[in-house]
């Protein structure tokens, strides 16, 4: 077990914040939120290295944001300004910045996993002791997609970690109608990857379970599976109804992972409440410099429409 | 008598060709079943046997050369020592036996 | 060592590639090769012979039937700074990998901004030769209008290589499209290294009357038919596309212009077809042109041999459908 972190708190409130903000604008447009689950993607990247590559679904604020991505070019992205990572071409769909660790979101579910397979074949074929990490939704382990990747990494032993943010809906199909499994992790059991499952609203149970797999992808052990139970605060994008039974919503932000971690750190001493408002000050002028920056950032120009087609 | 060996055929899909190896030159004799000369097509070999026990007289198509099916290959007579004639279009026909392998 | 610069050596279809996978082996070391049965099996055509003893089992890597991932998989180590050909066997089964064509590798360099793009090549095999309704299809027309998409077709191994190993220099995914009856082919092909570059048509047989064009099997036929109407008084201009997606325009143009009449040969289906692309386009920069398409019936491809034919184009078709376009009748 590792110590309490409280740049783990910082990163989630981040998230949080960032994402607050952009719902605050009128031109949000369509996006899929992070929060309720910050702790999977914060967990998950605190395991990771800079060399290492990071693939996620079209759910990508949480991943970007808690791979230290820069929140004022996220944003910009977001609201498809040629200042962001991809020149506004990806969206929240296509978030992409593989010079620093985020190879990217691809929006079609479970549509990243061969894809990541490929990437941790080339990192193998290099010889480093990087990995390549996958994030996906409970909803790509009813894909096909899905039992090709785990075969061929298991075969080929890939140094591939896939975590499952299951936050328990296939936008309105609860888990329960759509997967047969008990756990998701035992899909990883017949190919002989290990498999955890973990609290993905607890970020330290994230952060570590991520980092005792990693430690036996980066050793040559080839790929591991983890799935973090999760819950999204919202529906699952900006133009879906809500479709979930609003007492389990509500049981659900009860168990808040920013406000329990935030309990954690100041029951052991970690930080103090001046030191959490002071870090919510320096969140908020870091998210009111994002806005700014992508206000003042422009549209690309319908001329370059054509650029970097082919 | 004097006969010529043709590329055997048919064999499905080919139509043409590559001589990938003779198993004797001219003087050699072979004695029915003997392995005469590998094929080589798009995707097997075609291996030709002697019918009869004959003598390979003249080869008319080298190792790496291209024939097409039912053209000649070879001239071979039955004694070692009949005279060839030069054109070899009016000849028999040598009986062989060909397996795609 | 080297040859006359026109120098050329006899090869049957499938070695052709071979050669030119060889040699774009050895020049990058990041090019990998996948797909079902390339290893030491040596490919469905033995079109990969060879290739695993000299390049050992990393570098052409046999792969579970598992068409979504070939690709997937592909495309991934492409975009992480290799270079991959994946091998799905027949056409048909391009479509359970249409995911990682068409919505990752053809958008990658556009949707990141151009900072990943995807070199790769997925090499495949179309066409009729017996196998059934759904080992049998040519859908490159599919294929034509995905942007980021580069299409070819080869109808000679001379353009097997060249093109394959231009396909294999691309920064982004091209489609390299055998047919199955091309195989037992042989033909000339170049003895010193060289490419045919992407994007541009071959124009096989000059003429005056019709423009006849095509691409990959179906030059067979259209060259057999042009043959039967020199005899009957009509010349053809014959055109090979060898490229399908971007498509030479230009030179189907300037036939057409010249000739004042186009037919069309495709083996897949007419609707959305190469033909009504290619008949618009000309019809869009040589107004007044008389255009017919020849492709298969609005069938699929049984692997009954009767029903088969009845469906494919052949040389009496497109006699038929050059007669009736120039003449009025067949």
């Amino acid at each position: 077990m590792t110590l309490p972190d409280p740049a783990l708190l910082r990163s989630m409130m981040l998230i949080r914040a960032f994402e607050a903000s952009l719902m605050a604008r009128k031109d949000h447009g369509f996006q899929l939120l992070s929060s309720g689950q910050e702790a999977v993607s914060v967990g998950l990247c605190a395991a990771l290295e800079p060399d290492d590559q990071l693939l996620c679904s079209g759910r990508s604020i949480g991943p970007a944001l808690a791979r230290r991505l820069d929140p004022n070019r996220v944003l910009a992205e977001l609201l498809g300004k040629e200042a962001g990572y991809c020149s506004g071409r990806g969206g929240r769909g296509h978030m992409a910045a593989p010079a620093r660790g985020f190879f990217g979101a691809h929006a079609v579910v479970g549509g990243n996993l061969t894809v990541a397979a490929g990437v941790a074949l080339r990192l193998q074929g290099e010889g480093r002791s990087s990995l390549v990490a996958c994030m996906f939704g409970d909803g790509a382990c009813g894909s096909g997609a899905l039992h090709e990747t785990l075969n061929i990494a298991a075969i080929w032993r890939l140094p591939l970690l896939l975590v499952c943010d299951n936050n328990q809906y296939s936008v309105s199909t609860p888990r329960a109608a759509a997967l047969a499994p008990a756990r998701l992790s035992d899909l990883a059991a017949p190919f002989g990857i290990r498999g955890m499952t973990v609290d993905g609203m607890d970020v330290q149970a994230v952060r570590d379970a991520a980092q005792a797999l990693a430690a036996t992808v980066r050793a040559g052990g080839g790929p591991a599976f983890l799935e973090c139970l999760s819950y999204g605060f919202t529906a699952h994008s900006t133009s879906s109804r809500e479709s979930r039974p609003r007492d389990e919503v509500a049981a659900a932000r009860d168990r808040c992972p920013i406000r329990g971690y935030t309990e954690v750190l100041m029951r052991s001493g970690v930080v103090d409440r001046t030191q959490v408002a002071e870090m919510t000050r320096e969140i908020d002028i870091v998210v009111a410099a994002a806005n700014r920056f992508a206000d003042d950032a422009a549209f690309p120009s319908p001329a370059d429409v054509l650029l970097n087609v082919g | 008598m004097i006969y010529q060996l043709l590329v055997p055929g048919p064999v499905e899909d080919v139509e043409e060709v590559r001589i990938l190896e003779w198993h004797g030159g001219p003087g050699s004799a072979f004695a029915p079943g003997d392995l005469v000369v590998e094929l080589e097509t798009h995707k097997a070999l075609i291996e030709v046997r002697a019918g009869r026990a004959s003598t390979l007289r003249a080869i008319l198509c080298k190792e790496g050369a291209w024939q097409r099916i039912g053209a000649p290959l070879a001239v071979f007579s039955d004694a070692a020592d009949e005279p060839v004639p030069d054109n070899a279009a009016e000849l028999a026909e040598l009986a062989v036996s060909f397996e795609v392998v | 060592m080297s040859a006359e610069p026109d120098a050329t050596t006899k090869l049957f279809f499938r070695e052709a590639i071979v050669r030119a996978l060889g040699e774009e082996m050895r020049r990058d070391e990041g090019l990998v090769l996948m797909g079902q049965d390339i290893g030491a099996f040596g490919g469905p055509y033995r079109e990969f012979d060879g290739l695993h003893a000299r390049f050992g089992s990393g570098r052409v890597r046999d792969m579970p039937v598992a068409e979504g991932a070939m690709v997937g998989v592909g495309a991934g180590y492409a975009a992480a700074g290799g270079r991959a050909l994946v091998s799905i066997t027949y056409m048909d089964f391009l479509m359970l990998a249409l995911d990682p064509l068409v919505n990752y590798a053809a958008k990658l360099r556009y949707k990141t901004g151009g900072q990943l793009h995807a070199p790769l090549v997925v090499k495949t095999t179309a066409g009729a030769k017996g196998q059934g309704v759904a080992h049998s299809q040519c859908i490159e027309a599919w294929m034509m209008g995905v942007p980021g998409l580069k299409v070819v077709a080869p109808s000679t191994p001379a353009d097997a290589y060249g093109l394959l190993k231009s396909a294999l220099r691309e920064d982004g995914p091209v489609l390299y499209i055998d047919h199955k009856r091309l195989f037992p082919m042989a033909g000339h092909v170049p003895v010193s290294e060289s490419c045919v570059p992407l994007g541009v048509a071959r124009v096989e047989r000059a003429g005056g009357d019709v423009t006849l064009v095509g691409h990959s099997w179906m030059m067979v036929p259209v060259l057999a038919a042009a043959d039967r109407l020199e005899t009957e008084g009509i010349s053809c201009e014959v055109i090979d596309l060898r490229t399908l997606a971007p498509l030479d325009t230009a030179a189907l143009c300037a036939s057409a212009g010249r000739t004042g009449a186009l037919v069309t040969v495709e083996e897949g289906q007419l609707t959305c077809g190469v033909g009504a692309e290619i008949a618009f386009r000309v019809h869009e920069a040589v107004p007044g042109i008389r255009a017919a398409r020849v492709g298969a019936a609005p069938a699929p491809v049984s692997s009954n041999p009767v029903l088969e034919a009845a469906v494919v184009p052949d040389a009496d078709r497109i006699v038929a459908a050059v007669c009736r376009l120039l003449r009025g009748k067949p």
